[in-house]
């Protein structure tokens, strides 16, 4: 398709891109600003004087700590997704019983209910099971409010497997569980890299079911810890930054590497 | 060849998961919201108290409209906002693909994290506005800058959606309305438009879903405040159950929130005679 | 054994070396700490749980009723009986505060925490005035700064128990301790005593005349806005917790060396039927016991030895906190800061009534939808009239 340069939508793309950029840039500079010449200077000064010691502050204030938590609850609550979910993807796909599409219809309605909703029974649900203030008591929720998108996903991508390599592999005479490792894993590898994107996403970021289920420093994940540092830092507000800029900066480096993985997780499959 | 196919429990996992912590909850909500209970022993049953009291609180009605009027104005910002920068980043110009790579960083934060860099960005005495407009302060502007900021961490996802499904327009279109002599204008309402009408309303259901839902972002930047000015449902519901403990209460507004999300994703879903999958992220 | 606190980061380490060294004496525990707001949440939360802690930080007062009639606290009354010198060892109005139809359900642990009214001597001596001793005195003040471009009063008015301090101190000038204790005991509709109304009216007053400047709703006191702003200079007053002179020193520490920090009581208000001395605020924060925990006897042991010890009450004393334990005159006077800490501790010791804050002394409940309505009233939104109306009608 020929085209002629789109000023207005050129104009609009860099007002944007300020709108955009902006707000990260100045993260960036006030991290590395000192409290006393961010609360006299202004807001949006450039640091005269670049300092480090707010990274500081916020490493050897817990961050560390939260961090690891975060990636624990992460990799948990992937791991939980993607060994129920395939096989139960596989299982609506493949199998015959009218037990899993009654199971699966059950499953798909779940896509409308808001954790919000839900939080009231599931506190009282984790704290009956003693797993109140525990990283499982965010894993197990955080993972069965994900798999409604991770079976969608999964089971699309594995009905558009053709028929003939399953019967293929009957042929060969595998059973369920080698057709599961051998032609269902390897062919659903993009859909499950979505899926583990989408969760992991869902997990890094949670809020309202760590804010509910958690409370001890030790259980304490990212996102919480950039909450409690407001109140630690108080008018610190270059420290919380340096916090916001070190939370960002794993998602980054993600991003850097890998980025259609990330974005096509992002949307999980809403994007088609 | 039926050995070969796999058996129900493949499932089972998934399903007892889903269940005990997605459907079950929906029926303890239910069941929540015939009882009363401060979160302190075990529930006892009061009959539709609760409900009644949901009919005459003037704070939950008062919270139902401003969830309104931030689900129609976040929705009529992000939609126009977010279908042209995704129209426009679907070019396969290199200095588009550059931007819009830009253009998806607001995605990599975390809503906390958004939050906490508008709060101080917005602070009425050391942010860039101080002295001037009260962005969080002033009760008659707070919802609207809720707005802004949800505006500014969602338009990026819902941007992408747009640049997806506007690169699989097929250019022959395009070709042939360049052909018929057709403008850039109308090349973006006749073809443009129509045929990103499913994406359009796939956007528009997690739009109105996700801002029905927010939490995060209101509970840090404003805490619902000034006063109650951006108290919206689901941080009523919060509120009501985490901080005055009516848990009871707090689960018959819980259950309102789960009828007018799954009402909302079936009018829209309806009226566009569109049948899609409805969803929504958490907190999105 | 899980001990819960406030966060505060001059007093956890306090906190933790008196954990350190009763572990080292055989003990165990381990400090966990949280910020205001989110505190009151989660420790609600928690009580309900089965993992509640075993030691837990609170305010006494009606808050800590709630938990001890729903049988979770341990009643600590035989530990002072066999106790004397433990018993003997807190100013007596103190440990009222968390004694509850009798019995003893707390433990004092930090310093008494009247509200006060702080100022900034260098603003005021440049405005050539003097701290305010009767609420007209505060009016007129609220004008000589206005004219001078500076907020006569600086507030955290996104957290509703910033403004709670006014309301409180008010009713209780106009109106006597026992208009508040009618409503606590005898139900809301205590609200319709003509006191609260024109305390609320004589609040409205103080906020049309602009004495909380007209962005006060945003600010948060968690993140330190409405306390810098005073130490800049930027605002005059700021009525706050006797905390607030540590949080000085840990924000603005050239505010506080200079000497420009001031502090008074809260003004008279004459015809009030309350005594000028009484104060508002939290006599102290307590250490409670929960009844269900698995470690109940060095639990109880924790909290009966190393409150009142020397080393504690002097690590407090030096952290500039007043300890709620007789006789530490001779300390205080040793002590940096020795001239603020040694009036906190005459002025409670004075006080004719300690009003616990409200939000503490009603059932949870209450107190949320009462704060939400106080917000409202700052904002305007609500008339005292209309505040008066909706609390009583709960």
């Amino acid at each position: 398709m020929k085209s002629r340069p789109n000023w207005p939508a050129g104009l609009f793309a860099v007002a944007w891109l300020v709108i955009v950029l902006g707000p990260l840039v100045y993260v960036l500079t006030a991290s590395l600003r000192s409290r006393a010449d961010y609360l006299t200077s202004g807001t949006l000064a450039v640091p005269e004087n670049p300092t480090l010691d707010n990274y500081t502050t916020v490493l050897t204030g817990g961050f560390a700590q939260y961090l690891l938590n975060n990636v624990i609850v992460t990799v948990a609550t992937v791991a939980i997704v993607v060994l129920v979910g395939v096989p139960c993807a596989y299982a609506v796909v493949r199998g015959t019983g009218r037990f899993v599409q009654r199971g699966f219809t059950l499953l798909l309605a779940g896509l409308a209910i808001p954790a919000q909703a839900a939080i009231i029974p599931v506190y009282l649900l984790i704290t009956r099971m003693h797993l109140y203030d525990t990283l499982t008591a965010i894993i197990l929720p955080t993972a069965a409010f994900a798999l409604p998108v991770a079976t969608l996903v999964l089971t699309n991508s594995l009905r558009d497997v053709p028929r003939e390599l399953y019967e293929a592999q009957a042929i060969d005479g595998a059973g369920s569980f080698r057709v599961l490792v051998s032609l269902v894993l390897p062919l659903a590898r993009p859909a499950i890299m979505t899926v583990v994107v989408y969760t992991a996403l869902n997990a890094w970021n949670g809020f309202l079911f760590p804010l509910v289920l958690t409370q001890s420093q030790s259980s304490r994940v990212l996102t919480l810890g950039l909450w409690n540092f407001q109140g630690q830092f108080g008018t610190n507000i270059p420290a919380l930054m340096a916090a916001v800029t070190l939370s960002v900066l794993p998602i980054f480096v993600v991003y850097l590497i890998g980025r259609r993985f990330l974005l096509s997780g992002l949307t999980a499959g809403f994007g088609k | 060849m039926q050995s070969q196919r796999p058996s129900s429990w493949y499932a089972v996992p998934a399903f007892a998961f889903f269940g005990l912590f997605a459907a079950l909850p929906m029926v303890l909500v239910v069941y929540l919201s015939f009882t009363s209970w401060q979160g302190l022993g075990t529930p006892t049953f009061n009959g539709v108290a609760n409900w009644s009291r949901l009919i005459s609180d003037g704070e939950a009605h008062a919270s139902m409209g401003r969830t309104l009027l931030l689900m129609v104005v976040s929705w009529a910002v992000q939609t126009p906002i977010a279908l042209l920068i995704g129209v426009w980043a679907a070019g396969k110009q290199r200095s588009r693909a550059v931007l819009s790579s830009i253009f998806f960083l607001p995605l990599l934060l975390s809503t906390a994290a958004i939050a906490l860099l508008w709060q101080a960005l917005l602070d009425s005495n050391f942010g860039i506005f101080a002295g001037g407009p009260q962005f969080l302060g002033d009760p008659d502007i707070a919802i609207y800058t809720v707005v802004f900021v949800i505006s500014w961490q969602y338009i990026p996802f819902h941007t992408l959606l747009y640049q997806g499904a506007a690169r699989g327009i097929p250019a022959s279109l395009y070709e042939a309305a360049i052909i018929d002599g057709a403008g850039r204008f109308g090349r973006f309402f006749n073809i443009t438009l129509p045929q990103l009408r499913y994406t359009i309303v796939t956007s528009s259901i997690l739009m109105l879903v996700g801002s029905l839902t927010t939490f995060d972002t209101v509970l840090i930047l404003t805490q619902g405040g000034p006063g109650t000015a951006s108290r919206i449902i689901p941080l009523h519901m919060y509120i009501t159950g985490f901080s005055g403990f009516e848990m009871g209460y707090a689960s018959a507004i819980a259950v309102l929130l789960v009828v007018l999300g799954t009402a909302l994703s079936v009018i829209v879903t309806r009226a566009t005679g569109f049948r899609a999958m409805s969803s929504q992220q958490e907190g999105s | 054994m899980k001990i819960w606190a406030l966060q505060d980061q001059v007093l956890n380490p306090i906190e933790q070396k008196s954990i350190d060294s009763f572990k080292a004496a055989g003990g165990n525990g381990s400090l966990e700490t949280f910020g205001n707001d989110p505190y009151k949440q989660k420790l609600r939360v928690a009580i309900g749980s089965p993992n509640a802690p075993d030691v837990f930080f609170n305010w006494g007062g009606g808050n800590l009723k709630e938990y001890v009639d729903a049988g979770k606290i341990a009643d600590l009354t035989p530990v002072l009986d066999q106790n004397p010198e433990l018993k003997n060892a807190f100013i007596p109005s103190v440990m009222d505060g968390a004694k509850i139809d009798g019995k003893q359900y707390g433990i004092p642990m930090r310093g008494m925490q009247p509200v006060l009214l702080f100022f900034n001597k260098k603003v005021f001596a440049e405005a050539g005035v003097q701290p305010p001793k009767t609420w007209d005195d505060l009016l007129s003040l609220v004008d000589t700064f206005k004219n001078k471009g500076v907020q006569p009063i600086s507030l955290a008015g996104s957290q509703a128990w910033t403004e709670l301090m006014w309301a409180e101190y008010l009713l209780d000038r106009i109106g006597g301790p026992e208009v508040f204790k009618a409503i606590r005991d005898n139900g809301a509709a205590g609200w319709k005593h003509p006191a609260v109304l024109e305390s609320l009216t004589k609040l409205r007053e103080l906020i049309d005349r602009g004495g909380f400047g007209d962005n006060f709703a945003s600010v948060g006191y968690d993140m330190g806005g409405a306390s810098t702003i005073m130490a800049q200079g930027k605002a005059a007053m700021h009525l706050m917790g006797s905390w607030e002179f540590v949080n000085q020193q840990d924000q603005s520490p050239d505010f506080v060396k200079n000497g420009d920090l001031g502090w008074t009581a809260f003004p008279a208000i004459p015809g009030g039927k309350g005594d000028p001395s009484n104060v508002v605020g939290n006599a102290s924060n307590y250490y409670s016991v929960t009844s269900d925990s698995k470690q109940l006897d060095a639990a109880k042991k924790f909290v009966s030895t190393t409150l009142h010890e020397d080393s504690y009450v002097q690590a407090l004393i030096d952290a500039g906190d007043v300890p709620a334990v007789v006789g530490v005159e001779d300390k205080l006077a040793k002590a940096p800061n020795a001239d603020y800490t040694t009036w906190i501790y005459n002025t409670v010791k004075e006080a004719k009534h300690f009003q616990l804050s409200w939000d503490q002394d009603l059932p949870a409940d209450d107190a949320t939808f009462m704060l939400t309505q106080l917000q409202e009233l700052f904002l305007k939104k609500v008339s005292p009239e209309q505040f008066v109306n909706a609390v009583a009608a709960r």
